[in-house]
C-alpha cells in the first residue's frame, strides 16, 4: 500500500490515483487541514464610570478541560512612556487565543510608543480606539482571533470603554463583557449598570411607563459590581477562574488590584 | 590630485572640502528669486499673504496659485519652483489624511512640517533599497500655517529639511527688507484684522509693482474656520483698509 504513493519511480507503482486518494484507518478520506487557532478561554470585563473606568479580566489560561496557567493577566497597560508602562493612561484587554492576544497588545504599544516620540505627546484614547481598529481590520482575512476592549479617560475627563470585535467593528459603550463568560455576564451589567427593563412604579401603563433613569456608578459601586460578576462567573463556567485582575484608570493613573477566585 | 572647488558642485550628496553640500546651498537661492510670501502668527489665527507677480496683462490672476490648502485646519503658502511644492503638498496632504484615517484625529502642524521635510532629502542617488524621488533639491521654501491643540501655529520649511516655528516669518525676493519690517512691527496682542494688514502693508514695501486686490492674496487658518483663502470681494476689503501713500 506503501508504494501506491510513494513518489519514488524505483517502487514503481501508480504514483497518485484521484480513484484511490489517501484514507484514514476509518475509510474516510485524508484531508489536510490547517488549524491556526485555538481557544484559551477565560472573560473580561469593563465599566465605564463618570471619571473612571474599570478594565477586569479572570487570569486562567485553558486548553479544552485543561489549565494551562492560573496566572496568565488578559489586561495589559498600553502607551506608557517606559518599559514598565508606569505612566500608561490607556489599558487593553483581549481575550480569546490568548497568542494573538498578546501579538496584539505589542503591536498596539509599539504604535503607542511611535506615536509618542512622532508627535511629542501621549495617545488618546479616542485616537487609540480607532488605531486599534484599523490594525484589527488590516488583518481582516487572517484575523487575530480576539475579543478586545480599550479603556481610559477621554478628553472631556469621562471614563471610555471600546468593545471590538475581530476584524475591527467598535463602538464606544458604557460596560461590556468579552470572553467565554460574556453571556453570563452581560445580562447581569444590562441589570445593574444600564438597569435594563426596570421602570419607575406608578409612572404608568404599557409604553407610557417611564424607564429607571440611568446615573453614573461610583467606584466602590462598579468594584463591587465586578467582583460580584465574577463570582458568578466562575460558580457556571469551567473556563473562567483563578484570579481576578482589575485595573482602575483614573486621571491620576491606572491601579492595578488581584483578587482571589475559585481555583476548582 | 587637486579638485577645483567647483567641483563639488556636481555631485548631489557630495560634501565639499569645507563641509559644505553646494547644490543644497543654491536651492536656498533658488528662493530668493521666487516671489515675497509672508506669515504672521497671532492668538486668533495665522494670516499668510503672497504677492502674485503679474507678468502681462492678459495674465488671469486666479490661475496663479501661491496659497493651497493641506487640510482643513493647514494651508500653505509658497515661494520658488512652483512646480516643486505641489510634490510636497501632494506629501503633506496624504500624510493629514492618511493619519486621520487611522486615529480619527488631524495630524498636528508640526507633525505635518515634519512630513514636508522628511521629503526634501530624499535626492540624488539614495541608499541601498531606498527609493529616490528627486535628482535635486527642492526649488521652493514654504510657509505652513495651521492651527491644532496648541493653537495657531506657522512653520518655514526650507529645502534643506529644516523647519523652525515662527511668529511671523517672510521668504522670497523680498524677504530681508519684509522680514526687517515684521521685526519692527510684531507684537503678542496682534488681532487677526491688524495681522491682515500688517501683510498687506509689508508686500506693499517689498513689491516692484503697486499693490491691488488682484496681485496679492491673503487666507487665514483660524480655529473655527480651519483654513481660508481670501474671496476677491473681502480681499478689495482689506486692500481698502490699508493707509494711502
Amino acid at each position: 500500500m506503501s508504494a501506491m504513493f510513494s513518489q519514488n519511480p524505483v517502487m514503481n507503482g501508480p504514483n497518485y490515483s484521484f480513484s484511490d486518494a489517501p484514507r484514514t484507518n476509518n475509510g474516510e478520506f485524508r484531508e489536510h487541514r490547517f488549524n491556526p487557532y485555538s481557544d484559551n478561554g477565560g472573560s473580561t470585563l469593563a465599566i465605564a464610570g463618570a471619571d473612571f473606568c474599570i478594565m477586569a479580566g479572570d487570569t486562567r489560561h485553558t486548553s479544552g478541560y485543561s489549565i494551562n496557567s492560573r496566572m496568565a493577566p488578559k489586561v495589559f497597560r498600553i502607551g506608557g512612556s517606559n518599559s514598565d508602562q508606569s505612566d500608561a493612561t490607556i489599558a487593553l484587554s483581549v481575550c480569546g487565543f490568548a497568542a494573538d492576544g498578546n501579538a496584539l497588545r505589542d503591536q498596539l504599544d509599539t504604535v503607542c510608543k511611535i506615536y509618542r516620540y512622532r508627535h511629542g505627546k501621549p495617545m488618546s484614547v479616542h485616537a487609540c480606539a480607532k488605531r486599534l481598529s484599523t490594525i484589527l481590520y488590516n488583518k481582516r482575512f487572517f484575523p487575530y482571533y480576539t475579543h478586545a476592549m480599550l479603556g481610559g479617560i477621554d478628553e472631556e475627563g469621562k471614563g471610555a470603554v471600546y468593545s471590538y470585535d475581530p476584524v475591527g467593528s467598535y463602538e464606544r459603550e458604557q460596560c461590556r463583557a468579552g470572553g467565554a463568560a460574556a453571556s453570563l455576564i452581560m445580562p447581569f451589567l444590562d441589570s445593574n449598570v444600564n438597569f435594563k427593563n426596570q421602570y419607575v412604579p406608578g409612572s404608568g401603563v404599557g409604553h407610557e411607563l417611564k424607564e429607571r433613569e440611568r446615573h453614573p456608578l461610583s467606584r466602590p459601586v462598579v468594584e463591587t459590581i465586578v467582583k460580584d460578576a465574577f463570582d458568578g462567573a466562575v460558580e457556571r463556567h469551567i473556563e473562567v477562574g483563578d484570579n481576578l485582575q482589575m485595573m482602575v484608570i483614573t486621571k491620576d493613573g491606572i491601579e492595578e488590584i488581584m483578587l482571589p477566585l475559585k481555583k476548582d | 590630485m587637486f579638485m577645483a572647488r567647483s567641483e563639488y558642485d556636481r555631485g548631489i550628496n557630495t560634501f565639499s572640502p569645507e563641509g559644505r553640500l553646494f547644490q543644497v546651498e543654491y536651492s536656498l537661492e533658488a528662493i530668493k528669486l521666487g516671489s515675497t510670501a509672508i506669515g504672521v502668527a497671532t492668538s486668533e489665527g495665522v494670516i499668510l499673504g503672497v504677492e502674485k507677480r503679474v507678468t502681462s496683462t492678459l495674465l488671469e490672476t486666479s490661475s496663479v496659485e501661491k496659497i493651497v490648502e493641506i487640510d482643513r485646519h493647514i494651508g500653505c503658502a509658497m515661494s520658488g519652483l512652483q512646480a516643486d511644492a505641489r510634490s510636497m503638498v501632494e506629501h503633506a496632504r496624504v500624510e493629514c489624511q492618511s493619519h486621520s484615517f487611522n486615529y480619527n484625529e488631524p495630524l498636528g502642524v508640526e507633525s505635518t512640517t515634519q512630513a514636508i521635510c522628511d521629503l526634501a532629502l530624499r535626492f540624488g542617488e539614495g541608499a541601498e533599497g531606498e527609493e529616490t524621488i528627486m535628482s535635486r533639491p527642492f526649488g521652493v521654501a514654504l510657509l505652513i500655517a495651521g492651527h491644532d491643540e496648541n493653537g495657531p501655529q506657522l512653520f518655514h520649511a526650507e529645502p534643506s529639511g529644516t523647519f523652525y516655528r515662527y511668529d511671523a516669518k517672510a521668504i522670497g525676493s523680498g524677504s530681508e527688507g519684509a522680514q526687517a519690517e515684521l521685526q519692527n512691527e510684531y507684537h503678542k496682542s496682534l488681532t487677526l484684522e491688524d495681522a491682515e494688514t500688517l501683510v498687506l502693508k509689508t508686500l506693499k514695501q517689498v513689491m516692484e509693482e503697486k499693490l491691488d486686490h488682484k496681485n496679492v492674496q491673503l487666507a487665514s487658518v483660524t480655529k473655527d474656520k480651519g483654513f481660508r483663502i481670501y474671496t476677491d470681494e473681502e480681499m478689495a476689503e482689506v486692500v481698502e483698509r490699508l493707509p494711502a501713500n
